[in-house]
């Protein structure tokens, strides 16, 4: 269908168009004519990617002469698939209407593992490996010394892609990272150098949140986008912490061993080189006397890493006197493991800014400021000139250099903890130092300063209100927009007691009563007994978990629950996490009905979708509060009441309750789909923390459902399973219209926007 | 809310007199509150607030959705009907059935439906056979095999009443399915599972099952009695049956009554076929014979195969000794409305009834009581798109339901005259 938003004819390629999508775009369109920031919280299941793609590309066709490109940023390779599929729909009803007009190129990019298509780096398991192993094919002095030597393996396609030279480029068309791999094989050329290099041209990019945040790899991939881009960070609810944990670095032992070991390595090759061609090392020491910026100009397989968030003056310094000879650059590091080394052999938490660690290095290790600034782009160098191509061995030197910049570069929003061993497991010595970053904004900033504008959604984004103050922007619009539903298919529930009457939680003086952990038992056991196919639960934690379950296996509840439905449990182990959801959708499939036990924050709760009969019930035992008592909580907390006068417990209260909206959220993907939550915990019967889940489950909470015991809550899922396995009519009722054709649009203008917003 | 039951008219009224006797002692009162449980319909609406239940317009409602999905289906194309229908009933009494959400308990009402439906079923497909199977501890008996005879049948289940165990869907295809697969290609294999239990729990892989059920062309249908179950729905969608789950157990009536008319005919499998079928004549009265069924002497009464001469107490049946189908006359003429079925007819919109200039009939062309007055209660007639004639509501039910001719049509077709004299 196609109609106008203002002065924007938008190409949509369904017939129907839901009213909140619609609602979605006047507001996304309104943010782009303002060429300002914008956050959007509209639920899962309502079409966001589609209307999103569908504005953003027919924003461009109505202004042929400010052409915007659409950089789309995805968690997962999964949902980057997704994306592309769906756009290559649009594309194609766009073209069908209005010609070669329409015509763009749109790419993904992901790494090497994902877009290789030689079958000898494939080989590799892991990222890492995968890219090292590249890098032994098409480094430039490989390749040099295979054309002396044509013995010496090389990538075939990388080759042809290179002989090509300028004539490699992609027509236009959308390309998802199948298509791509299918068109590399074709003309046997690397698609990943293939999809990097038309990433500057393409007018639609989607690929991973890294590529803009983490400064490591944003330097290079995403450093030619042009000022004229929209940036849409899909699925954004956990953005911050995306952010910081790019900007973190922890050293445990490992590393630090690990370090010393590339050092010697690289001292053996120094003396090599020194041996036998004393020239490079003379050439590179010119180049570090000229500044760093003059790296722009080697060949592109080169570059790897570039540096972290560093200001554009600094990269035009030259380099440190002391660390510009290689042998001095090694002391230097040589000194910085050994100090650290001695950090670590500690009995006692401690910490301490990092202007405080600094100065403490400088006077223990004789390592000022100036010279950590430069580790990491000095390693960068000295490694490129000694010719390292497996660089997934030296990662361990990595880190520490990542260390010595962030420390040496931040004075603020960061502190470096140092932990002799886990919290929760005192006897075991597990030293480990953290330098952990506390503002989410550091890392955002370039992006936010860069792009003409940024678009922020997600399925949850409540309070809406925090995540300005959190990141650090001025949003030109911010709104949360409900579901508009032929029938009421989702049932939260908040449980309060369980059937004894007795209040349950997981509180921490509650958490190990008997009587609580009974009352869950008693819940689940009844709900299996009354819900079809699929059950998720979610507990605060692992250890948790691993407690309570334990305890239903010895007072028998989880023999009788296995009666009715199978169990599975997710563990720290991704292979056995993958295993044990295969085996639950098995189960599900067959009609055995499962349960899955799963941990708020673990990786099912982040990734996995139990939408359909896969999840008909979702309980969410417990509010997960992060663990309090952890050093860097305590210190992003300090730093946030200090810096965006955030209380803690609001921060605490806002982080627990949209971990626990998005547990629930798993199971509703669709409007035909339908599910129930239970929110087990009687702290959520409490107002300041209820008022923080966001509003499309907020408003189907009445208030008759909140303060429900076990056999309450038994009797409203029964009597809505039975309501939701009657037939329904998809376009819903004539009073509230639900699917809007073309002549519904045309005619209703604005009447609707107000009806769908909060 | 007793409305058109007097459709059923046979299983009812029997039925109503069982209860009767046996709640004899109880005052009106108490009975009302032990049998209809009217707070049950209740109903709350957005805000939370009671909302009064009329029933009476509701469940016209009900019916009136019901014809039109039939006769919607019937306009598109003409269909073709499976008049000799071989029908397993699959009742699961596994643990899940002794659950009391239906009063006095699941399988109770479970039974209570199937014997009426039984019976209906008969009325209505007089030349279709008919078998049970249980499910109980995991595994699948068979309590009856196909047969024509409703009292067996009820015999038989009201005999078994007992729970236990594990349900298994699988194991119950399995067996339905070995029997169905010997039945002659001219008849109609289905399956209606009347499921109470959540999961299924299967010696091997159920698709698989399914996958067969499908090819062997049975049409697999699920009455669920709690909730959604997907390897029933999946089921249902592969065979080409109907799923469906119960409210409460007048909702659970409503969909096991839907099983009893004959579905549309799968299309690849419709093909015309020829069958031999005898016509048998009822013995003279005073005649002895040994039956072939019972195997007892008789006096009177009976039929007598007109190839092989033996002796039958009951139709339709199939002969012991040549194995020919013996029917009577009045058995294929009650099939024969399923074919031709009458259409839906149109409500009178609440616009004609009060304009003035219209002269309505007052009164029901059906049962001659007067209808509602046009001021105070609209729309609660309808008419015969081809006769013009109106009816209350009632007779719109029986007409459609158990009439299965139009009065007014009928009478049109006889003698002019009454069209004649209000034109």
């Amino acid at each position: 269908m196609k109609f106008q938003i203002e002065d924007v004819t938008v190409y949509f390629p369904y017939d129907h168009i839901y009213p909140e999508q619609y609602a979605y775009m006047v507001e996304l369109k309104r943010a782009l004519d303002a060429r300002g920031h914008c956050l959007l919280e509209m639920p899962t299941g309502t079409g966001k990617t589609i209307a999103l793609l569908s504005l953003i590309t027919s924003y461009t066709l109505s202004k042929p002469n400010n052409p915007v490109k659409l950089i789309y940023c995805t968690r997962t390779v999964h949902e980057m698939e997704k994306t592309l599929a769906e756009l290559k729909l649009l594309h194609a009803y766009q073209t069908t209407h209005i010609g070669d007009r329409a015509r763009i190129l749109a790419v993904g990019l992901s790494s090497r593992k994902n877009l290789c298509v030689n079958s000898r780096v494939l080989a590799a398991e892991n990222r890492d490996s995968v890219d090292a192993s590249c890098r032994r094919l098409t480094a430039s002095w490989v390749r040099a010394a295979a054309v002396a030597n044509p013995n010496l393996p090389t990538c075939e396609f990388f080759e042809e892609y290179e002989k090509a030279g300028s004539n490699a480029v992609l027509p236009p068309g959308v390309y998802t990272l199948q298509d791509l791999r299918a068109y590399g094989k074709e003309k046997g050329w690397c698609p990943y150098f293939l999809a990097r290099h038309m990433v500057q041209f393409a007018n639609v990019v989607v690929y991973s949140y890294q590529y803009l945040l983490d400064p490591k790899v944003a330097g290079y991939i995403s450093k030619e986008m042009q000022k004229e881009s929209v940036v849409v960070f899909d699925e954004a609810h956990n953005i911050d912490n995306v952010c910081i944990e790019a900007l973190s670095v922890s050293v445990r032992r490992q590393t630090l061993e690990g370090a010393r070991r590339n050092l010697n390595k690289m001292r053996q090759e120094i003396e090599k080189f020194k041996a036998t061609d004393a020239g490079r090392l003379r050439a590179e020491y010119n180049r570090l006397v000229e500044g760093l910026a003059q790296r722009g100009n080697l060949p592109f397989t080169d570059n790897w890493l570039s540096n972290p968030a560093l200001p554009d003056d600094i990269l035009k310094e030259a380099v440190p006197g002391n660390i510009r000879r290689a042998e001095h650059f090694l002391h230097v590091l040589r000194r910085l493991v050994q100090y650290l080394e001695g950090r670590l052999e500690t009995d006692n938490v401690e910490k301490e800014g990092p202007v405080g660690f600094v100065a403490s290095i400088n006077t223990h290790a004789g390592i000022d400021q100036k010279t950590l600034k430069f580790c990491y782009d000095r390693l960068h160098s000295l490694m490129l000139t000694l010719e390292i191509t497996d660089t997934d061995e030296f990662l361990h030197i990595q880190t520490i250099c990542d260390f010595a910049t962030l420390v040496g570069t931040y004075t603020r929003g960061f502190s470096v903890i140092i932990e002799p061993f886990d919290e929760r497991m005192p006897h075991i010595p597990d030293p480990v130092l953290q330098l952990s970053c506390h503002d989410a904004s550091l890392a955002i900033k370039p992006v936010f300063d860069r792009f003409q504008s940024v678009v922020i959604t997600s399925g949850t984004l409540s309070p809406i209100d925090l995540y300005p103050r959190l990141l650090n922007f001025h949003p030109v619009v911010s709104r949360s927009f409900t579901m508009s539903l032929t029938r009421d298919c989702i049932c939260p529930m908040v449980l309060t007691r369980g059937s004894d009457q007795l209040p349950v939680s997981t509180k921490f003086d509650m958490r190990s009563d008997l009587g609580v952990v009974r009352n869950y038992g008693r819940l689940l056991l009844e709900m299996a007994s009354v819900v079809p196919d699929g059950i998720v639960c979610f507990f605060v934690s692992y250890s948790y978990m691993d407690g309570i379950v334990n305890s239903w296996n010895e007072n028998g509840i989880l023999k009788e629950i296995m009666q009715h439905k199978l169990v599975f449990i997710e563990t720290q182990d991704v292979v056995e996490t993958t295993l044990a959801l295969d085996n639950y959708r098995k189960a599900c499939d067959c009609g055995r009905g499962a349960i899955f036990f799963s941990v708020a924050r673990g990786k099912v709760a982040e990734g996995i979708d139990f939408d359909r009969h896969y999840g008909r019930l979702v309980i969410m035992f417990g509010v997960p509060f992060q663990y309090t008592l952890s050093k860097i909580l305590l210190a992003r907390l300090e730093y946030l009441r200090d810096t965006f006068q955030i209380k803690e417990g609001d921060f605490l209260t806002f982080d627990a309750l949209r971990q626990a909206a998005q547990c629930v959220g798993r199971v509703i993907r669709s409007k035909a789909d339908y599910g129930m939550m239970i929110f087990a915990d009687k702290r959520y019967s409490r107002h300041d923390k209820r008022s923080k889940l966001p509003g499309w489950i907020l408003s189907h909470l009445r208030d008759a459902h909140l303060n429900l015991s076990t056999d309450m809550a038994l009797h409203i899922a029964r009597e809505f399973l039975r309501k939701m396995a009657q037939p329904y009519d998809k376009a819903g009722s004539s009073g509230r219209k639900t699917l809007l054709s073309q002549e519904d649009v045309e005619k209703m203008g604005d009447g609707i926007l107000n009806e769908m917003q909060y | 809310m007793n409305n058109g039951n007097g459709r059923r008219l046979n299983g009812e009224t029997e039925e109503d007199d069982d209860d009767e006797g046996s709640e004899g002692d109880l005052d009106a009162w108490e009975r009302t509150y032990a049998d209809e449980r009217s707070w049950e319909s209740l109903q709350e609406d957005e805000s939370g607030l009671l909302r009064p239940v009329d029933n009476k317009t509701l469940y016209h409602a009900q019916y009136r959705r019901r014809i039109r999905s039939l006769s919607s289906q019937a306009t598109t194309s003409r269909i073709q009907k499976g008049l000799i229908r071989y029908l397993y009933i699959v009742v699961d009494l596994s643990r899940a059935a002794a659950e009391m959400d239906y009063r006095p308990s699941r399988m109770a009402v479970v039974a209570k439906h199937v014997e009426a439906f039984i019976r209906e079923f008969f009325d209505q497909n007089p030349l279709s056979q008919l078998g049970l199977v249980t499910i109980k501890d995991g595994i699948a008996h068979c309590l009856t095999d196909l047969g024509g005879s409703p009292e067996s049948h009820v015999k038989a289940l009201m005999g078994k009443l007992e729970c236990s165990g594990e349900s298994s869907l699988q194991n119950a295809l399995d067996l339905v399915h070995g029997y169905l697969n010997q039945i002659p290609s001219y008849g109609h294999r289905e399956v209606l599972i009347l499921y109470s239990a959540l999961s299924t729990c299967d010696p091997g892989d159920i698709l698989e099952t399914i996958q067969k059920c499908k090819k062997s062309k049975m049409r697999c249908s699920v009455i669920g009695l709690s909730a959604e179950i997907f390897i029933c729905k999946h089921l249902c969608q592969e065979t080409g049956g109907s799923y469906s789950v119960a409210m409460d157990e007048s909702h659970f009536k409503e969909l096991i009554l839907e099983h009893a008319p004959p579905p549309p005919a799968i299309a690849e499998f419709a093909i015309a076929n020829l069958i031999k079928m005898g016509f048998p004549q009822r013995a003279a009265e005073s005649s002895i014979a040994i039956c072939s069924c019972h195997k007892e002497a008789k006096v009177g009464g009976g039929y007598t195969c007109p190839r092989c001469k033996a002796r039958v107490c009951e139709l339709p049946t199939e002969c012991r000794i040549c194995g020919l189908t013996l029917i009577s006359s009045p058995h294929l003429a009650r099939s024969y409305h399923h074919l031709f079925p009458i259409v839906p007819f149109d409500e009178v919109s609440s616009s004609v009834l009060n304009d003035p200039r219209n002269r309505l009939p007052r009164s029901c062309f059906g049962c001659q009581q007067s209808l509602p007055n046009p001021g105070n209660k609209p729309s609660l007639r309808v008419a015969c798109p081809k006769c013009k004639q109106h009816f209350c509501l009632d007779c719109d039910i029986y007409i459609h339901e158990s009439l299965h001719n139009c009065p007014g049509c009928e009478s049109f077709r006889h003698s002019k005259s009454p069209i004649a004299t209000e034109e």
